[in-house]
């Protein structure tokens, strides 16, 4: 990640770097130049050199010439000696245009030398006058050397005229680099502060305008910023926030929603729960009435009437009972009994009703209210429009886990439309009902109940009769909606 | 707007870059290297051409001729000597070229006794060969190796000739020499004498002055005066010329008068185009200088030793007015 402290650090870097390339340029530049003035003077001081040493050589002679003592001696030794060294050192100064003259020059200093040593050997031989002659001689020519001295640096002078007029133009125009270059850095260094601050800037801006656009409670506008360091790495975080509330706030009108459809089934179930009530009273009061008519038709001696009654009674009271509670297989069969024992009465002759049922299975819970509309349905269906009647089968067998209801009967049969209406959960209009359930209703109901689709079958034939067949697990695969339904 | 500010930033970035660099090219140039040591060898043969009447027209030609032969046989040369015959310098340069050991030494002789003790005992001493170049010495004086340069008695001759043939054979002829009486010019006039003898109508007027300018017109005023019939004038010393024409021209027109004069001076060539001088002697200036060089260098390497004592002489040919115009 490249974090704007990195950022800072490679301003810095860049402005040190040019810092450091200018001074290391100027110091080697300054200490070539120091270099080259320093040969420049070396070459007169050498040439100078040489005519001071001359100088004194003559002196030196001069004196021993007049008073010879050792200490004169030495000292022309030593003058000797210098305008040796100083000749060597002359040797380097040789270039083409002073060729000639240079040779001269170093002649000359060996004449001096020898014209000298000429003079001291005649000195030392009494002949004092060519040693006279010798020393004046010598005088001629250090006065020479003197001469070509000068001469020579006139040549330099000349042969070095445009190197020198180079070098001052060189000087002039390295104060005007300097100022190119303090321009050159300034705008430099503007363009990168800028183009810099900018990298810092910009994404904080879009940050603050995403900030602002959010405040507004604009929620789906995608934050970005195009830059790699903590900004965007806080726009990053930023846009998430931004999406985790765009996901809340969506979440929560969802929920408004549903509590809204909460609130309005709430009602509509206290007022089915007002209606009930309302339709409670009736029903009280006539199982009462049931109850009391049952007792007066057995004190009258008509038992016949008084179980009718009861059965009656019973099946009221059975119907009133909540319908989403579970009941067992055994109360399920005791209420269908009761209920054909009613329709038999009706029907007398016509109605045949064959149970079997295997008593062991009777324990199965099952919704209640499921059989009654089913044998219903085929009575209406099977026996009513009969004359002569009709014959309903009532079977529960086991099925190993599970427990097969078998209601048959041999009426006309269904057409396939319907049975795929009922099992579809169609709501099918059937008038003439007791209970006022419908087959569509009680297949829902059971698989709710079962939390299973294949609970329920039809099977039927056109003049051949129907048959339902009920397939119910022995144990509930779903306890909790058991439990569910309890608690209602 | 920024943008524009950008682009104006960016721009003089450019601009500031490209004044920076040139500027940076220029202080960093590499021509900066002081002329070193040169590679090539020491010459062979280091000569000196020494003369006292350096810038005029006669010796630098001769200068001319001795470096171009100097550069073909690879001797360096240089060209010494003082302006306006200053015979002090003169001598001096020729000490300093001894003392300076150069290999040979081709110098204008100098009819004096300085002169000769130098070539004559301290060159010897050190065994640097000396040559003479367009004014001879004689070798006895000198012990020069050779001499290079006109036969200056047949130059005499040839300009006396020229005169008789203008003049005819009678009239009065000023000679003026130089009071140094050099060899070269006693040569000259011996030359001239050696025709004029034949000719004893033709009276000759011998003078000498110093060569300073004032002389030179009081010497020609006095002769003019000692001599209202002359005929003609023969300026010896060519520098006389000048100085000669002007006083005669003060006094009367110039026309009438038969001038002649010789080219080793920087006035004689004008005046002979300005119809002043009737003739002149033009000698060979850059022969006499490309001939010394290489007999110079000859005897140095040993190819041509002895060389021939009584010098080597280049053309002359007489120059009329007639012939320049």
């Amino acid at each position: 990640m490249n974090s704007i402290q990195k950022k800072i650090w490679a301003l810095a870097a860049v402005v040190l770097f040019i810092m450091v390339a200018i001074w290391i340029t100027l110091t080697y530049y300054n200490q070539k130049t120091q270099d080259q003035y320093n040969d420049i003077l070396q070459r007169y001081l050498r040439m100078n050199e040489v005519t001071t040493a001359s100088q004194m050589t003559v002196t030196a002679l001069n004196n021993y010439l007049q008073t010879p003592n050792k200490l004169n001696l030495a000292q022309l030794d030593w003058s000797k000696e210098q305008i040796r060294k100083a000749r060597l050192e002359v040797i380097d100064l040789r270039n083409a245009d002073n060729d000639f003259a240079l040779t001269n020059y170093m002649n000359l200093i060996d004449s001096l030398v020898e014209t000298t040593d000429r003079s001291l050997m005649f000195r030392s031989e009494k002949e004092t006058e060519d040693s006279e002659k010798a020393f004046s001689e010598a005088t001629r020519i250090s006065k020479y050397i003197s001469d070509m001295t000068l001469t020579l640096l006139d040549t330099e002078l000349k042969t070095y005229d445009r190197f020198y007029r180079g070098i001052i133009e060189q000087s002039t125009e390295m104060k005007k680099m300097g100022i190119w270059l303090l321009l050159l850095i300034t705008f430099l260094l503007m363009l990168f502060t800028y183009w810099f601050s900018l990298s810092i800037t910009n994404p904080v801006q879009k940050l603050t305008q995403a900030a602002k656009e959010l405040s507004r409670g604009r929620f789906d506008l995608q934050i970005e910023v195009q830059s790699n360091d903590e900004i965007s790495f806080l726009a990053k975080m930023f846009d998430r926030m931004r999406i985790n509330i765009n996901n809340l706030i969506s979440e929560i009108q969802q929920k408004a929603q549903l509590e809204n459809e909460l609130q309005q089934s709430k009602l509509l179930l206290q007022e089915s729960q007002l209606r009930s009530l309302q339709s409670q009273i009736n029903p009280h009061f006539l199982f009462n009435t049931l109850d009391t008519l049952s007792k007066k038709a057995y004190l009258e001696g008509s038992e016949e009437t008084s179980d009718l009654l009861a059965s009656v009674a019973g099946l009221l009271r059975y119907n009133l009972k909540r319908l989403d509670r579970s009941v067992t297989l055994y109360d399920e069969t005791k209420v269908l009994k009761m209920y054909m024992e009613i329709q038999k009465t009706r029907y007398t002759d016509r109605l045949r009703f064959l149970v079997s049922i295997d008593e062991s299975c009777l324990y199965v819970q099952i919704p209640g209210l499921t059989l009654q509309p089913i044998i219903e349905n085929a009575v209406i269906h099977a026996i009513e429009p009969s004359e002569d009647g009709g014959t309903i089968w009532f079977r529960v067998t086991d099925g190993g886990d599970r427990v097969t209801i078998e209601i048959e009967d041999d009426g006309p049969g269904m057409p396939e439309l319907k049975i795929m209406q009922i099992l579809k959960e169609y709501p099918v209009e059937t008038e003439g009902h007791s209970t006022g359930i419908g087959f569509s209703n009680v297949v829902k109901r059971l698989r709710l109940f079962y939390a299973e689709e294949q609970i329920i079958d039809i099977e039927s034939f056109p003049g051949g009769g129907t048959k339902v067949i009920l397939n119910i697990p022995k144990t509930r695969a779903v306890e909790k909606v058991d439990k569910a339904s309890d608690r209602g | 707007m920024r943008k524009t500010v950008i682009f104006l930033i960016g721009f003089a970035c450019v601009v500031l870059f490209y004044f920076t660099f040139s500027s940076a090219a220029k202080v960093f140039r590499s021509d900066w290297q002081l002329p070193r040591t040169s590679a090539k060898d020491q010459a062979q043969y280091r000569l000196v051409l020494i003369t006292q009447e350096l810038g005029t027209p006669f010796w630098d030609k001769v200068g001319a001729g001795a470096i171009e032969e100097a550069r073909k046989t690879g001797a360096s040369i240089e060209v010494w000597g003082s302006y306006g015959k200053n015979q002090e310098d003169f001598l001096k340069k020729i000490e300093i070229a001894i003392d300076s050991r150069v290999d040979g030494i081709i110098v204008q002789g100098l009819d004096t006794d300085e002169f000769k003790s130098l070539t004559k005992i301290k060159a010897a001493f050190y065994g640097i060969p000396i040559i003479t170049v367009a004014n001879d010495v004689p070798m006895a004086d000198s012990l020069r190796r050779t001499y290079v340069g006109s036969n200056q008695f047949l130059a005499g001759q040839m300009i006396a000739r020229q005169l008789i043939a203008d003049m005819g054979k009678s009239g009065t002829v000023i000679l003026l020499g130089d009071s140094r009486s050099e060899y070269y010019q006693t040569q000259r006039l011996s030359g001239i004498d050696d025709v004029l003898k034949d000719y004893p109508n033709v009276h000759k007027q011998y003078a000498v002055t110093p060569d300073s300018r004032e002389e030179v017109i009081s010497a020609t005023q006095d002769l003019m005066n000692r001599t209202p019939d002359v005929n003609a004038f023969v300026a010896v010393n060519a520098n006389f010329a000048d100085a000669m024409i002007q006083e005669i021209g003060r006094r009367s027109r110039v026309e009438p008068y038969h001038i002649y004069s010789f080219d080793d001076s920087k006035d004689t060539l004008k005046l002979l185009k300005k119809g002043k001088i009737d003739g002149m002697i033009e000698q060979s200036p850059e022969t006499m200088g490309k001939v010394s060089v290489s007999l110079m260098i000859k005897w140095l390497s040993g190819k041509m030793v002895p060389l021939d004592t009584d010098g080597y002489l280049t053309d002359i040919r007489m120059l009329k007015g007639s012939d320049v115009r």
